[in-house]
């Protein structure tokens, strides 16, 4: 490999940013590169030593990367506020008895589904991924609610639904952290939450209780906290420049909602529930996981 | 920090644009402007021009396009807006009353 080749590598590599702008400005260095290299060999030099002088003159791949990424990475107030909206709207549901009542959950889904559908097919952008979350959400919970059906019938659903639904939800989550795997966890951050609060709600053996309504219409407030502040995690990701704040800021919700919960519950969760909170945790954890290593 | 590099920082937009507006261009032939014009004066890692290129590019004050020349090769050219000239000529206008009023300090301190 040339050392302009691996020098572009080692760029693209740097920078996890929406690839045709990516592809677009490794194109321009590499542009520069070629020019530069030929000045220097219509000077006499050898193409190795006019080839190395060039790369030297360009400087770190990784510095470049690093700032362009602070020129791309950063939303607008608009975008913020929109990829923070589904959060709110959540929020808003709890407030009062809202939740309970299935019209306005089903107006929040609706609209769910076709604001995450319209930007899938509109180039991804940055407000979306929020909004995708709460969209997958309700393909991960139909699974676990088909193995509460009468015996039998259960895992036959669960049987046909589950490879269906595990298809569609590793191929979104795969597409997301192609283009940023720092998108995956902002995407899995409202199932980490909802799924949190949901595992608050079983005791002993019980998945759920017989009064897991009244249980989560007692935690309303704390309910309503996390969305808040996984809405202000949200905004502060999508407005900072820098890829480690924004990391930082993803790593507030899961430390304030975690709190939560094991205030409300009195730490008093059943096995499932543990089982369902590692679940979520190591899915939004994974895609942080993987850019610490890409950062070593 | 080096006091010659950090206004050469807060002044690479106006640099740019200057450039920009005088012919469409791309960034190695920047470089090379900015060297000749400035008899070398301005030395840098050229690799920071492309990310002020962006921000300039996404602040609409520049508009880069690509074109393929003869031998196939591509090139991106940045265009200056229309915003990006009323800019300018802000800059330059402060730029110069800035010079002058350094310049009338400095010389009433020397003579």
């Amino acid at each position: 490999m040339s050392g302009i080749s691996h020098y572009l590598n080692r760029f693209k590599a740097s920078l996890q940013i929406d690839h045709t702008i990516r592809d677009g400005v490794a194109q321009e260095l590499c542009t520069h590169l070629e020019d530069k290299t030929q000045e220097l060999e219509e000077k006499g030099l050898s193409r190795e030593e006019a080839s190395k002088i060039a790369i030297q003159s360009l400087g770190s791949p990784e510095l470049i990367a690093e700032q362009i990424y602070e020129t791309h990475a950063q939303g607008s107030w608009k975008e913020a506020l929109l990829s923070a909206s589904p959060h709110l709207l959540v929020a808003l549901l709890f407030t009062s008895y809202y939740w309970q009542n299935i019209v306005y959950p089903s107006i929040i889904l609706a609209l769910t589904v076709g604001i995450a559908v319209y930007g899938w097919h509109r180039g991804k952008p940055i407000w979306l991924f929020p909004w995708l979350g709460y969209y997958l959400l309700p393909v991960v919970v139909s699974g676990i609610l088909l193995l509460s059906l009468p015996e039998g019938w259960g895992w036959v659903a669960a049987l046909i639904y589950i490879p269906a639904a595990l298809f569609v939800f590793v191929h979104i989550v795969r597409q997301t952290a192609r283009r940023d795997w720092l998108y995956a966890s902002l995407m899995l951050a409202p199932m980490l939450v909802t799924f949190t609060w949901f595992s608050s709600l079983g005791r002993g053996n019980e998945l759920l209780t017989s009064d897991w309504a009244a249980r989560l219409q007692t935690n309303a407030l704390w309910i309503v906290v996390s969305f808040v502040a996984l809405a202000a995690a949200t905004i502060a990701f999508i407005r900072l420049k820098q890829r480690r704040h924004k990391i930082i800021s993803l790593l507030i919700p899961p430390l304030v909602v975690l709190f939560a919960v094991v205030t409300a519950s009195g730490g008093n969760i059943c096995s499932w529930s543990w089982l369902l909170l590692l679940f979520s945790l190591s899915a939004f954890a994974i895609p942080l996981w993987m850019q610490a290593r890409a950062y070593q | 920090m080096n006091y010659g590099r950090e206004l050469l920082k807060g002044n690479t937009d106006s640099l740019l644009l200057c450039l920009i507006s005088r012919q469409p261009t791309y960034g190695y032939q920047i470089v090379k402007e900015l060297q000749k014009r400035s008899n070398g004066y301005f030395q840098f890692k050229e690799g920071t021009l492309y990310p002020a290129l962006h921000r300039l590019e996404r602040d609409n004050l520049i508009t880069g396009k690509w074109q393929i020349l003869p031998n196939g090769q591509q090139r991106r050219y940045y265009y200056i807006t229309e915003n990006g000239q009323q800019v300018l000529a802000k800059k330059l206008a402060t730029w110069q009353d800035f010079s002058t009023a350094v310049k009338a300090v400095i010389q009433a301190e020397t003579t």
